[in-house]
């Protein structure tokens, strides 16, 4: 805890962190129901 | 689906290694970086703000390449390419001008300055808020496409005029610009070899995450107008 | 050529029996040189503002009236006859020679209204004013017109004008003023060939842009 206190740039990376694998497994999922629905209409691109 | 994995780890390494890595006067170890006069811890900002700036331009580009595609063929899917674009380029746009300008306070003592670069940024920002606010003034499907193709294009061909135009104008305080003194081109020698390196995988990431999420982007909004028109025809 | 010109012809007859374009100019003209004059009050203002001032009047009257040739069409329902007897190129050629008369026209009013009301506005150079004047004139009429052709297919018309044509004229706009101070400090021809050849390839690529894709404007 001390140590992240003296170097807050730490604290600014994980957040940074958790924002970019939250945006990743929102596209994630995206990408996979664009997927199921590209399916259901019966294209393959 | 390996790009995928990819892409997920490579934008976590740019993120620690760009925020964490410390700032040294000489740079001995390979997780250093050079102290460069007048950015100092500042310097850091380059990770992330230019590729956002990055691909605000390559976002334009694309929208004027698919409005292009449209006008010749007149395929609404190219228009749907170009509006997804152009989502993502004001999204980016708009990114790029806020972590600029909370970066210019501490680097240069305001929010804004009118520096030529600040200046064509917001120009690209008023270019894009007009081109939205003529989408959404057409009813019919393919007037919309058209028109706002041929907005694209013609706004397209005069931004070249602002990179030629601004820095007579105004004086560059940006790090990269002609008249700057206290620090220089940062992209061409201020940066030792391994900022460099992942200034440019920095790049390489947000731009692989670009093309993904315009492609989900155009994707749902051609699969809206599919089934729109099946629902149509049943009905 | 001469379809276009009777085109113009056609136009110059109508807006002169209605004055509609040309009264809402001059209103335009009034209005915002007394908001500035109201604004300065006694206070002197310096030279540099007084060139900004100028193209601040010129693109807000051009604003107001410029949209009228292509969105009278759509309102009276006549573009549907005009595509009928004449091609596009034909019909944005009247359409840009109308603007162009009423560009100048209404530009001649505003340099001669404004050196007369503000006194700080003194030119020294008055050949570099005078080209730059007309290159801008130029550019602004070929500008408005193909813009005013894109918002008179859509809705929204008056509001939208302005901010479509904004972007696309602030190139336009920067360098104008750069010129303007320049013949304000008195500046040789040599100094501001930069900026002159900017203005020249502006309203060279602008017009091209514009023939070209009138067509599918047109069309719609």
């Amino acid at each position: 805890m001390e140590f992240l206190e003296k170097n807050a740039i730490y604290i600014v990376m994980i957040i940074v962190l958790i924002v970019w694998v939250g945006v990743f497994l929102y596209l994630w999922n995206l990408d996979k129901r664009i997927k199921n629905i590209e399916k259901e209409i019966g294209e393959k691109k | 689906m390996i790009w995928k994995i990819f892409l997920f780890l490579l934008l976590c390494f740019v993120s620690v290694a760009g925020i964490s890595f410390p700032i040294v006067d000489n740079p001995q170890a390979w997780y250093e970086f050079p102290f460069i006069k007048g950015l100092e811890e500042n310097a850091k900002i380059i990770f992330f703000h230019v590729p956002t700036a990055w691909l605000t331009v390559i976002a334009f580009f694309m929208t004027a390449i698919y409005s292009f595609k449209y006008l010749r063929k007149k395929n609404l899917d190219d228009d749907a390419k170009s509006y997804a674009a152009a989502q993502l380029g004001i999204i980016f746009c708009i990114l790029a001008t806020v972590t600029g300008a909370v970066w210019a306070k501490f680097a240069w003592g305001s929010f804004w300055s009118w520096d030529p670069r600040q200046t064509s940024i917001f120009a690209l920002l008023l270019i894009y808020g007009a081109w939205f606010a003529l989408r959404s003034s057409i009813e019919s499907e393919e007037k919309r496409a058209t028109l706002s193709s041929v907005y694209a294009i013609i706004a397209f061909v005069t931004v070249p005029f602002f990179i030629f135009i601004l820095p007579r104008i105004m004086t560059g305080l940006h790090p990269g610009s002609a008249d700057d003194t206290n620090a220089g081109p940062v992209i061409d020698f201020k940066m030792n070899s391994n900022m460099q390196l992942i200034f440019f995988l920095s790049l390489i990431g947000f731009t692989i995450l670009y093309f993904w999420m315009w492609r989900l982007g155009y994707k749902s909004l051609i699969y809206r107008d599919k089934l729109n028109k099946q629902l149509l025809l049943r009905g | 050529m001469s379809k276009s010109y009777s085109l113009f012809k056609k136009d110059l007859h109508s807006e002169l029996r209605t004055r509609y374009a040309i009264n809402s100019l001059a209103m335009f003209i009034i209005v915002t040189l007394s908001v500035i004059l109201f604004s300065i009050g006694n206070e002197t203002i310096s030279q540099s503002l007084t060139g900004g001032l100028f193209w601040v009047v010129i693109f807000f009257t051009s604003m107001s009236g410029l949209s009228r040739v292509f969105v009278s069409e759509e309102e009276r329902g006549t573009s549907l006859t005009l595509q009928l007897i004449a091609a596009p190129s034909t019909v944005f050629s009247g359409k840009l020679l109308f603007n162009l008369i009423l560009v100048f026209a209404m530009n001649t009013v505003i340099a001669i209204l404004y050196s007369a009301l503000f006194e700080a506005f003194i030119i020294k150079n008055f050949g570099l004013f005078i080209v730059s004047f007309i290159l801008g004139n130029i550019g602004l009429a070929f500008a408005s017109t193909i813009i005013a052709a894109i918002i008179s297919k859509a809705g929204a018309k008056g509001t939208l004008y302005p901010v479509l044509s904004f972007p696309i004229l602030l190139p336009l706009i920067l360098t104008s003023v750069q010129l303007t101070l320049f013949s304000i400090d008195g500046t040789s021809f040599e100094t501001a060939q930069f900026e002159l050849a900017i203005v020249v390839c502006y309203d060279v690529i602008i017009l091209t842009v514009s023939y070209l894709l009138f067509d599918f404007i047109w069309k719609e």
